[in-house]
């Protein structure tokens, strides 16, 4: 018990310490906050920092754990708590307000804000390299169809809204065109969670939902180019003038395609360059740098840097160093993306939001229409029942941290106001929010397909009982080490029970222990060298097993220890 | 490696003369020294290593097909000879008890990560293939054999 004290007490002293530095520094500045001077605004945005990792990381705790919801709403809501309309407008003594309005457009200061815009590419890259192109290709059609049907039914529900109520004046107008792309991007992290819990993220339903997050990944992002293009030129409701539009949006898609192709070609060569390092770290940064290359490029380009985050990430996911990227990466993610999300909280400004609260309902539930029907239909018209069709448009419905990224780079350029940056968290919370309910009911019970699955798109499963457990461990590390030497890049997904994944080029499997059985997950085309490397592996130490089991003296060996006799003098 | 860049003239026999497992070996391990890939001092070491593995299990796989192979010092890459015998066949105590007709060897060195296994498990879904092995079977020079591997999957 005051053992488990003591450590509480260590853990408060860094804070402890925050506190009175912070007390110090400005006591001696006079906490005069709007001074100028460099090191004043570091120590500014240093206090701020530390202020925004503790309660994000605390809310995040609190909302996953607890009240078992995504940790990014428990981040958002910690922003909306201590941000510049709310708790750090206080006054409070020595320090002034810690979060003051800046100015009418960005309440943040440029610091935070360049910190978060850093958080939104390594977010985007991050999802570009999770982007599993093998799984949509397999997949593709349904998820094609599904895509796509999400993301124009969220669209031009999104985009008619506006219109409709009078917050934009035309189908073209920058306002009604974000109002769109906003409510176009799915994220489906939750969605895969919950279908991993429940063991369903291999049926057909989950398996298209993933298929279809990726195509509505791809769509979302050639509509924000578009969007933004158009923005930029200053369009308008009124007079719309299609031929400049058309030449946006040509641009946009062109250098999409262009880089995307480019990418894909090149991805292999560039990482076969970087591997001349010889390390891992080396190609990690050196990855991360390219990512924020083409941000900046695209940028330049007149679209929006998370453009050129994700395809970079998405040319580097399908070459094999891409989950030593996730790895390597991992760490500066789980650090930074939190305060992103916490600096989109701090945005929402309340009092600006009541006079659009209405239009803000109104505007979630088409936003949930939209997707659920929007998806569901294309699913009902291949070969999903109602219930499968429900499930795909249900599983679609959680809107992320790309309609926040939008709605961020949104109001920073001015397009849209804060009304409709608080509407667009608002349909973001609730969408996440309603989600997983109905996905848990909807997935219990039948199936939703009517024929069976094509076997030759099933993977192939390998499983090997062995009589101990202690065996099945030693052998798996063992497999682990001989697809290594088959120069496979072998990553531990989860470090709370073995699952490996194992991959190199375009092969991939996966690896995990149930009890004592392994079980070696694996696609038609990796099938053959899973069972040739298992094969040899379990000849080697047949071998070596023959070998132990002939070894009369292991008990004296054991006893000699025990007693010391084998300790040389 | 490659199936289709795995060959060349050199490391190719189209008519083997041994009559038993251990002969082929030893002439399809002389053909690799002619070519240059191993040294001719190495021949009874590497001998060795492929009985040694051989011993724990046949790599007569099946179909007529055998893959010998085995780790060893003498080289410093992925290397492969491979050989057709007489329309006998040689007895490779192969698993479905067929005598085998097509026999690839291959060598990796033992302290280097290459992808021999891969190549192995490449070379057997590429002979699964009856239309393949019967190309091959009737293939009467190391040209001809070529020809078939580099076309393969193409």
């Amino acid at each position: 018990m005051t053992l488990v004290k003591k450590k509480w007490l260590l853990k408060l002293v860094p804070l402890i310490v925050i506190c009175l530095t912070s007390t110090l520094v400005f006591a001696s500045s006079g906490g005069d906050n709007n001074g100028a001077s460099m090191t004043h605004k570091m120590t500014y945005f240093v206090l701020q920092l530390a202020v925004i990792v503790v309660s994000a990381r605390l809310l995040g705790f609190i909302f996953s754990k607890y009240l078992k919801q995504p940790a990014v709403l428990g981040e958002l809501c910690a922003g909306m708590i201590i941000g510049p309309y709310a708790l750090g407008s206080i006054d409070l003594p020595l320090i002034g307000q810690l979060f003051h309005i800046q100015n009418a457009l960005m309440p943040v200061t440029t610091e935070l804000y360049g910190l978060a815009t850093v958080a939104s590419i390594i977010l985007l890259f991050l999802a570009g390299l999770e982007t599993d192109l093998a799984v949509f290709i397999k997949y593709s059609v349904a998820g094609t169809l599904v895509g796509i049907g999400g993301v124009i039914g969220a669209f031009f529900l999104g985009d008619y809204l506006a219109v409709f109520f009078g917050v934009a004046t035309g189908f073209m107008d920058p306002i009604a065109l974000f109002l769109g792309a906003i409510s176009t991007a799915t994220s489906v992290g939750i969605t895969a969670r919950i279908l991993s819990e429940k063991r369903k993220l291999d049926s057909p339903e989950g398996v298209t939902i993933l298929a279809g997050a990726v195509i509505d990944d791809v769509l979302g992002i050639i509509i924000l180019a578009i969007v933004i293009g158009i923005a930029k030129v200053g369009g308008s409701g009124n007079n719309v003038d299609w031929g400049s539009i058309g030449i946006i949006a040509a641009k946009a898609f062109g250098f999409w395609i262009v880089c995307t192709a480019l990418g894909l070609i090149l991805a292999r060569k560039i990482t076969n360059i970087m591997k001349w390092f010889k390390s891992t770290e080396t190609i990690a940064s050196l990855s991360l740098g390219l990512a924020l290359l083409l941000a900046g490029l695209s940028e330049l380009a007149g679209l929006a840097m998370i453009i050129g985050a994700y395809i970079t990430g998405l040319s580097l996911s399908r070459t094999d160093v891409v989950n030593e990227l996730h790895h390597r990466l991992s760490g500066i993610y789980s650090f930074l993306v939190p305060i992103f999300f916490c600096v989109m909280g701090m945005l929402v400004d309340f009092s600006a939001m009541r006079g659009a609260l209405v239009f803000g309902i109104v505007y979630t539930v088409f936003a949930v229409f939209g997707k659920v029907a929007g998806c569901a239909l294309p699913a009902l018209l291949m070969k999903f029942n109602l219930r499968g069709a429900l499930r795909i448009g249900f599983g679609m419905l959680p809107r992320g941290e790309v309609a926040l990224i939008i709605a961020g780079i949104g109001l920073s350029t001015g397009i849209i106001g804060a009304d409709i940056f608080g509407v667009s968290i608002l349909m973001t919370l609730v969408t996440t929010l309603i989600a997983p309910p109905f996905i848990v009911s909807l997935f219990e019970g039948k199936p939703g397909i009517e024929q069976s699955e094509d076997d030759d798109a099933q993977s192939r499963t390998i499983q090997l009982r062995f009589p101990h457990i202690d065996i099945a461990n030693f052998v798996i590390k063992r497999l682990t080490l001989a697809f290594r030497n088959e120069q496979f890049f072998v990553h531990r997904i989860d470090s709370d029970f073995r699952l490996y994944q194992m991959r190199k080029d375009d092969l991939s499997l996966s690896m995990t222990l149930n009890e004592s059985t392994i079980i070696i997950t694996s696609c038609k085309k990796s099938s053959m060298i899973a069972r040739f490397v298992i094969a040899e592996e379990m000849l080697e130490l047949g071998e070596a097993f023959e070998s132990l089991k002939n070894m009369s003296e292991v008990k004296k060996m054991s006893a000699d220890l025990i007693s010391g006799a084998v300790i040389a003098k | 490696m490659n199936i289709r860049k795995a060959f060349s003239v050199e490391t190719i026999c189209p008519k083997l003369n041994g009559k038993n497992k251990e002969e082929i070996i030893t002439e399809l391990l002389t053909q690799l020294s002619w070519s240059g890939k191993l040294n001719k001092n190495d021949i009874p070491a590497a001998c060795d290593a492929i009985m040694q593995r051989e011993r724990k299990m046949s790599t007569g796989i099946q179909d007529g097909v055998a893959i010998p192979h085995a780790k060893f010092s003498g080289v410093d890459e992925l290397v492969a000879v491979m050989g057709l015998t007489d329309s006998d066949g040689v007895d490779f105590e192969s698993l479905d008890g067929q005598p085998s007709h097509i026999i690839i060897l291959t060598l990796s060195p033992e302290n280097k990560p290459v992808p021999h296994v891969q190549f192995l498990a490449e070379l057997s879904e590429c002979l699964l293939d009856a239309d393949t092995r019967q190309t091959l079977i009737s293939a009467e020079t190391a040209n001809d054999i070529l020809t078939i591997f580099q076309n393969y999957n193409k």
